[in-house]
């Protein structure tokens, strides 16, 4: 495969510079999104919204646990009087008639970590040592009470899909292009809970993530079916340039024909560049051990964050990392609690050790680290000792990338219900890593469908956690 | 607005028989009017009042044919914008280019070699046309075509609550029926809306009594298209119905109305619920598809498995009984004491209110086996779990008896109770939240006051939609046909005719065709041949140097001085694959099929059936159509997008799919050249890109194959990858 990336020749167009032609021939929209995805190393200014602001971050990792996440279980606690008490839930989820709810103890314990004294329950010991990176927020909130359509809200900014809207990440990508040309500039890891957490909606399938994974094929179909020789397969690249030759001739101002050869040098170069970028071969065992890959629960998710790391030192702006997805999502604990205890066991020490290892890399100042669910869970059960869904009030956290570590914002009610102090709907968090990318929130739209689109209705950067 | 508001207007015009025509003559004149006080009309999007003069709610006049060589009318409309802007077309595509280009067009199929041989033979000057009326009598036309119009309606196998999902492949079925006997637009989209033909909906009887007609055998599949709005809530239906009409058929997006009043079209809130009220009285009703036989003895078979199951669930229960009722009690006495006396009493003793109340408690008293079984001791629990084997094993074994699953569909109906219930503004859009103080009347956008209701309040909407005088119905419709051959619209914003969307690039050739689709009859199959036939359909899509003038001058090409190339949606590209394989299944009709079913036989069916639509928990759009543009069917597609992708690059080279096809043709082949490699060079070029190849491409290929008949999956390889297969050119 040694020298397939350079087989598809520019077939000579002309003497146009790339840019001008692109904005006259594509003319809006498809020229500049080729100009995202295709940017050459050094070209990273022709894209198509920013930056807007010098960035603070250069990549984003956005770990998304699917299925939502016990905020009263693991960061944010509450004093368990009210447990065993009825309450009200008027207005949750579609009850409108009057409802009453059994609060259900939490049986965590709660230790206050580091110089900040953040309270971290016992399910994320490591967590908590690295809590003075971290900024808590507490005082999340989103409209949908299911998975399906709170997954939506949360990853495209809009309820309901009247219109293909875009996943957050495909945003970014759209926004900021690419700054590694071998690379994809939006990947996903693990599975996600829906199709819509990948999809580039109405900016178009170059935006849209790129399933990537640790192991053998980090990407779909990026090598030949078994038993095909790379020798035959250069051979067979070196025939297609010279028989698409007349045909690019024939077509050669036409951007789409462009886009195609520039298409399959990218399959080529990613054949190079996605094994090298997965291979954990190079890194030593002490920093495999910090992601916990030499323990059996946790192998599987330190994986992927050293992965997410290694794609965030190569350039990818927006690595997103599904934990427990499929379905409702794994964190789903209606029945019991206690089936968080195993997923925060597999995510507690990588997670921490992700941002350890960014750290002494001196990497953490421009790699933005989230945490985030679709919502949160109840006080009270359904009956069970499991927790329902509360999209009025959970918690999502924030490291580097220019976040102010070791603080707390926003707090919900007494019992953890409603978000009180501080509400951020979910477009704030979208908003707030917008910022530290470098992008206006304000600015992020685009014209679809005969009209503008805005990623960002309503919302604001969180300023009080931005360092 | 105030145009067109005809509440205000003198009604003179209006008769009882004809309120339709009478009310667009009386819009005419009000856009007449609006039109002198300010002349010339422009699209900025911060225009004005809404709707005044807006160019695609003025009625539809006929333009004069403008003077030119060209017979086709289509060419003297285009030809007036070269003259004015300094263009020269291109001259006509090679015979073989054109060829192929007409067949996927119509058919989604490329022409064999036998007919690739007989259209070069053929040297009198209609043999183009001839290969048009062969290809547009195929029923394979109306199967590529169905799949245009399935994307505007946005046809899928499967959504989130899709109750209408089993059997919904026949809606489908009726579409292609439909386009395959030309069935008129207007007719088309009659009976997709109510299931009648306009002409079948009430019969006098000998004594003079009106009664409604039986719909026609079979049309009640197109409710197929109403009945896939199915959702959650009750009101899904409507909703869905409201939105997708508009956008479909009116090109209006009335979709935003729905929260707030719609900022650039004339379509107010209130209007858009209107229309949503049309639907509102609709219901999903099951329709079962077997024969009398099959459901008796579907019903023998129920009874046999209840009969084996009832001692052992009768045990079963009279066991659990006292440990259920012990958890409950302790259940009750946890809730607030005035919920207790509501769960206390018997189903037919509580009041509505109690009855909510005891329906929002279930959930707390559902006593679930796990808990059941908590509460037992062992002892117990092993003798339940024994009496919960039996009972499983009661109809298990070799003497099992299958209740087969009859086929079904999901069609819909009025249902008289809801028809008398008033419909609400909804806030944001919520069905849970009806606005009772603003209530909505049955009617649609620009209505002229009581609608005639008698025939049933969609059939009025439907006459009124579908009537010639709509200034919406056949533009949107013609512009679609349009968009379909050339690969963009007149009127580049298919499903928006509102400001937002822009003018069309020829607007007088646009209501041309209009209107003679209307004078056609609304035969979509006259506009195909009529727009295929054109001058314009027939040029090259060459874009190189010898061209730098037009591409200055002209470079988005709106003047259509040259074919635009297209890239080929999934479906050809799938079918083109199996064509040349030499497997492809031409059958007709039938549910959908998923190429990733694992260990069923091989299902070559065309792209068109294949499975598409969204779980929240399974991918259920199979890659191959994923890899190129085709979405979930959740929303309208009026435009495929046609991206050019590393990933998708990554499929066409190493994707098992697309080596499955390359081993098939390799083996075809050797199979129909007896190792010929001559011959098998010269099939695969035909097969694959419909032409022989050149002197020097087949030089190279054989130097490439060796000698080797083996190497022909790998030649196939290369031409799979090829831009010249992925391009209509």
């Amino acid at each position: 495969m040694s020298n397939s990336a350079n087989l598809f020749g520019n077939p000579g167009f002309g003497t146009t510079p790339r840019r001008e032609f692109l904005h006259r021939m594509g003319g809006g929209f498809l020229g500049l999104a080729l100009g995202g995805l295709w940017a050459e190393a050094g070209e990273v200014q022709e894209v198509v919204v920013g930056p807007h602001h010098a960035a603070k971050a250069k990549s984003v990792i956005f770990l998304f646990m699917c299925g939502g996440v016990s905020h009263l279980d693991t960061f944010d606690p509450k004093d368990n009087k009210w447990a065993g008490t009825l309450i009200d839930a008027i207005g949750f989820g579609d009850n409108l008639a009057s409802m009453r709810r059994p609060v259900i103890p939490c049986l965590r314990t709660f230790t206050r970590h580091g110089k900040s004294g953040t309270p971290v329950s016992d399910w994320f010991p490591h967590v908590g040592g690295v809590i003075d990176e971290i900024a808590v927020v507490r005082s999340m909130w989103c409209h949908e009470g299911n998975h399906f359509p709170a997954v939506i809200e949360t990853s495209t900014g809009h309820r309901g899909r009247p219109f293909d809207h875009p996943t957050f990440g495909s945003w970014i990508s759209y926004a900021l292009g690419s700054a590694n040309r071998n690379l994809p500039t939006f990947v996903n890891l693990g599975r996600p809970s829906s199709p819509v957490q990948l999809t580039g909606g109405y900016l178009g399938a170059s935006v849209a993530a790129t399933p990537f994974q640790a192991g053998e094929t980090p990407i779909p179909n990026l090598y030949p079916p078994k038993g095909s020789s790379s020798a035959e397969r250069d051979r067979q690249m070196e025939l297609l340039t010279s028989m698409n030759r007349e045909f690019r001739e024939r077509h050669r101002v036409n951007t789409d024909i462009q886009a195609r050869a520039k298409a399959y040098e990218l399959a080529a170069r990613m054949q190079l560049s996605a094994p090298e970028a997965v291979d954990f071969s190079g890194e030593p065992d002490h920093v495999k051990s910090l992601y916990g890959i030499d323990g059996k629960e946790t192998q599987e998710f330190g994986k992927q964050l050293l992965l997410a790391r290694r794609m965030a030192e190569r350039g990818v702006r927006f690595i997103q990392v599904c934990h427990a997805g499929g379905g409702n999502g794994g964190w789903d604990a209606h029945g019991d609690i206690q089936a968080h205890a195993p997923l925060c066991r597999a995510t507690d020490k990588p997670i921490a050790g992700l941002i350890r290892d960014l750290k002494q890399r001196g990497m953490l100042d421009q790699t933005l680290v989230v945490w985030t669910s679709e919502f949160g869970r109840t006080p009270w059960s359904q009956n069970t000792t499991g927790r329902d869904h509360n999209p009025k009030g959970y918690t999502s956290w924030l490291a580097g990338g220019g976040i102010r570590g070791g603080m707390v914002h926003g707090a919900t009610d007494e019992v953890g219900y409603k978000a009180m102090v501080s509400p951020h709907y979910y477009s704030d968090l979208h908003a707030t890593i917008l910022q530290q990318m470098g992008l206006d929130p304000k600015r992020m739209e685009v014209q679809t469908l005969g009209r503008t689109v805005k990623l960002i209705e309503e919302g604001a950067p969180i300023r009080e956690i931005i360092a | 607005m105030e145009a067109f508001n005809l509440n205000r207007v003198p009604l003179r015009f209006r008769s009882r028989t004809q309120p339709l025509r009478a009310w667009l003559w009386t819009l005419s004149l009000c856009a007449t009017v609006v039109l002198a006080r300010n002349p010339t009309p422009t699209p900025t999007p911060k225009a004005k009042a809404k709707g005044d003069g807006w160019w695609s709610l003025k009625p539809v006049v006929r333009p004069a044919l403008p003077d030119g060589a060209p017979a086709n009318p289509i060419d003297r409309f285009l030809q007036v914008e070269f003259r004015r802007r300094g263009l020269q077309p291109v001259g006509p595509a090679e015979k073989q280019t054109l060829l192929r280009r007409v067949h996927l067009d119509l058919v989604g199929l490329p022409p064999t070699p036998a007919e690739q041989e007989a259209f070069l033979a053929d040297t009198s000057p209609d043999a183009y046309g001839k290969v048009v009326d062969r290809l547009l009598a195929d029923p394979q036309h109306a199967v590529r075509y169905a799949r245009h119009w399935l994307d505007v309606l946005r046809y899928a196998d499967t959504d989130e609550r899709m109750t209408a999902a089993p059997g919904i492949h026949l809606w489908r079925d009726w579409v292609i029926q439909a386009l395959h006997e030309d069935v008129p637009y207007d007719q088309f989209v009659q009976v997709q809306l109510s299931g009648r033909r306009a002409q079948e909906r009430t019969q006098m009887s000998a004594t003079g009594h009106r009664s409604r007609r039986e719909p026609r055998p079979g049309d009640e599949f197109a409710l197929g298209f109403l009945a896939r709005g199915t959702g959650e809530s009750p009101q899904d239906l409507a909703i869905a119905a409201a939105d997708t009409v508009s956008t479909a058929f009116m090109g209006m997006t009335v979709g935003c109305a729905k929260c707030h009043n719609h900022m650039y079209d004339p379509i107010s809130k209130r209007e858009y619920y209107a229309m949503k009220a049309l639907f509102d009285p609709l219901v999903l009703r099951k329709v079962t598809l077997a024969s009398a036989d099959e459901r008796i003895a579907a019903g023998k078979a129920q009874a046999e498995v209840a009969r084996r199951r009832a001692p052992l669930e009768k045990e079963l229960e009279e066991f659990t009984g006292p440990f259920r009722a012990k958890l409950r009690e302790d259940r009750v006495l946890m809730l607030p004491s005035e919920v207790q006396v509501v769960i206390r009493k018997s189903e037919r003793q509580r009041t509505v209110e109690e009855q909510k109340i005891a329906d929002d408690y279930f959930p707390i008293l559902r006593i679930d086996d796990d808990k059941l079984r908590e509460a037992m001791p062992d002892e117990a629990r092993k003798r339940y779990q024994e009496l919960q084997r039996r009972l499983n094993a009661s109809n298990s074994g070799t003497n099992a008896i299958r209740v087969p699953n009859l086929p079904v569909f999901h069609t819909v109906e009025v249902d008289r109770q809801r028809e008398q219930e008033k419909s609400y503004i909804l806030t944001s859009g919520d069905p849970t939240r009806p606005e009772l103080d603003h209530e909505v009347k049955p009617g649609w956008p620009f209505s002229s006051g009581e609608p005639d209701f008698r025939d049933g309040r969609i059939e009025a909407f439907a006459d009124w939609l579908t009537a010639p005088e709509n200034p919406l119905f056949a533009r949107v419709a013609v512009n679609r046909l349009w968009q379909w051959h050339f690969g963009e619209g007149l009127h580049r914003s298919v499903s928006d005719f509102g400001e937002l969307g822009g003018v069309p690039s020829h607007p007088e050739l646009l209501d041309w065709l209009a209107s003679e689709f209307v004078r056609s009859g609304y035969s979509m199959r006259t506009l195909h041949r009529l727009m295929v036939t054109s001058e314009a359909y027939r040029r090259a899509s060459v874009a190189d140097t010898s061209v730098a003038e037009n591409q200055r001058l002209d470079p988005g090409n709106t003047t259509l001085w040259r074919f635009r190339l297209q890239r080929l949606e999934a479906e050809p590209i799938w079918d083109l694959m199996h064509s040349a394989v030499g497997d492809l299944d031409l059958k007709v009709g039938g549910p959908s099929f998923d190429p990733g079913t694992v260990g069923e036989a091989p299902l070559q069916r065309r792209g068109v059936y294949m499975v598409r639509g969204y779980s929240s928990n399974r991918e259920v759009t199979p890659d191959f159509l994923q890899s190129f543009d085709v979405d979930d069917g959740r929303a309208p597609c009026p435009v495929r997008t046609q991206t050019v992708t590393a990933p998708q690059a990554l499929f066409l080279m190493n994707s098992a799919g697309v080596a499955r096809a390359c081993a098939g043709v390799g083996a075809r082949l050797r199979r129909d050249t007896a190792g010929d490699l001559t011959s098998a060079v010269d099939l695969a070029f035909r097969t694959v890109l419909s032409r022989p190849p050149s002197a020097a491409e087949r030089q190279s290929a054989l130097a490439y194959l060796e000698g080797d008949p083996d190497r022909l999956d790998r030649f196939a390889w290369l031409l799979f990858n090829l831009d010249e297969f992925l391009y209509v050119q």
